[in-house]
């Protein structure tokens, strides 16, 4: 070794040492690694009062190109033993809580480690978020992600996009929910928006109540049909009523086979 | 002098990267430490969630703190000018038509939508214009605290443009546990059945 390489040793360590800090300190809280920027944008409502502007700004965020997979999913209860299956508390999570799961901690065939995890309570789904340093995106910055289409910014008028969302509509919950990895990217670069699950957003339960609603909001039977169009503006956006009207119907500790999740963070870490 | 300013560049790399790495420790043991908290409660306990609010009296409260008296928790915010009142009122009816030797045993609590608005000052303010007395504890709370416990409770709200909340009308009781022992929707009637519902809660004690 000459000598010059052996001056030089401490300060490479240093710098391996540096890496790993970063790299660690990455992990816990700055990490975008599986997510997409999402630059700033607006997102339109469907349901406005009289003085409510028709497009809300929101601001750029972070949001998983993906939906959280089963595999995913695994380890985050395997880290936390209160968030298992056999340990739940069921205010968090009802009784069909990861019931496609083979065990505790056991994926088994209907659980296949790529694909979207579904069964999940908002509560489940918020705890994992968190544990990862993240959160989940609000209705604005989700419907903001998927209100564009395959190559342009304008999904509503997206004819090939919108076919497959209605076909996906149209067709049963499959058994297996297949993975979205090699789903058609959005003009974003976000994939498996629709064509595999529902998604929750962290104000789901805003999604009802609307205007002067001040009695008890018991709108929701009324609306899971999406009779709810009837009077908005974009009576056309038939898959954004659809996502409301689920959104409304839900509670947070509600798990369903066809709703899981993706998470988002703030642009600004 | 080129390698001083490198291992300046890295030094400040390296404080940068504590930086980053400080906070997500905390958040972490934030998140663990409700865990371990937590284990003693009840399945069906709303004294699972940890977080922690803040009162009228600007002391820090943890819904936990309730535990061992029934409590009437009611979600609101101050400058409601229509169903708030009307809920408020309804909650001092329930108190004053229990059997007095239990009267003073249940705690009263609000906890503000209104974020914003509604600090722990405000919501002092509001306890005095109102004349409500020391067994009702007004709480503030961030907006993740707001959310989780409206979902806990099965309460649906929104902010409204002008800076209103439209909202559930829902009152609820829990027992000394934390469990939700019954809850009234809306603003009519159903008053009696509620504070029949807390005797039923403390004679079960």
């Amino acid at each position: 070794m000459s000598p010059h390489l052996r001056r030089r040793a401490p300060l490479w360590s240093l710098i391996g040492v540096i890496v790993l800090a970063l790299t660690q300190g990455g992990i816990a809280r700055g990490n975008t690694d599986g997510m997409t920027f999402i630059p700033a944008g607006v997102y339109a409502p469907l349901f406005t009062g009289p003085e409510d502007p028709d497009e809300i700004p929101v601001p750029s965020f972070f949001i998983d190109t993906q939906p959280v997979t089963n595999g995913d999913f695994l380890a985050f209860v395997q880290a936390n033993p209160k968030w298992r299956r056999s340990q739940v508390s069921p205010i968090f999570a009802d009784e069909s809580y990861l019931k496609h799961w083979a065990g505790d901690l056991e994926l088994g065939p209907l659980a296949p480690a790529n694909s979207p995890i579904v069964h999940v309570s908002w509560f489940t789904a918020r705890a994992y978020a968190r544990w990862l340093g993240k959160r989940l995106p609000t209705t604005a910055e989700w419907e903001r992600t998927a209100a564009v289409g395959y190559d342009g910014p304008d999904g509503k008028n997206d004819a090939v996009l919108n076919g497959d969302i209605y076909r996906w509509f149209a067709s049963p919950t499959k058994a297996t929910i297949p993975s979205a990895t090699n789903a058609r990217p959005n003009y974003l670069g976000v994939k498996g928006l629709f064509g595999y699950i529902w998604e929750w957003v962290s104000d789901f339960s805003t999604s009802m109540v609307t205007g002067e609603s001040r009695g008890d909001s018991g709108l929701e039977r009324d609306l899971f049909c999406s009779a709810g169009s009837v009077g908005a503006k974009e009576t056309n956006d038939y898959a954004a009523f659809m996502r409301m009207a689920l959104r409304s119907s839900l509670k947070a500790n509600n798990n369903t086979s066809s709703l899981g999740f993706r998470c988002a963070r703030d642009s600004e870490l | 002098m080129k390698s001083i300013r490198f291992l300046s560049f890295i030094t400040s790399l390296m404080a940068v990267s504590i930086a980053w790495a400080e906070p997500a420790k905390e958040e972490l043991d934030a998140c663990c430490q409700a865990e371990v908290e937590s284990a003693p409660f009840t399945q069906l306990s709303l004294y699972q969630l940890d977080t922690s609010y803040t009162s009228d009296a600007g002391k820090t409260v943890r819904l936990g703190d309730f535990r061992g008296q029934p409590v009437v928790l009611t979600m609101f915010f101050a400058s409601c000018g229509y169903a708030c009142p009307l809920l408020v009122s309804d909650v001092t009816k329930i108190k004053e038509s229990l059997p007095a030797e239990i009267r003073d045993d249940v705690a009263l609590v609000l906890v503000s939508f209104d974020v914003e608005r509604d600090t722990p000052e405000a919501l002092h303010q509001y306890k005095t214009e109102r004349g409500l007395d020391d067994h009702w504890t007004l709480l503030h709370g961030n907006d993740d605290a707001v959310s989780e416990l409206a979902a806990l409770l099965g309460v649906k709200y929104k902010r409204e443009n002008n800076g209103m909340y439209s909202h559930s009308n829902l009152i609820t009781i829990l027992n000394s546990e934390g469990e939700i022992a019954h809850q009234r929707a809306g603003l009519k009637g159903g008053l009696e059945e509620t504070a029949r519902a807390i005797v039923g809660v403390v004679n079960q004690e």
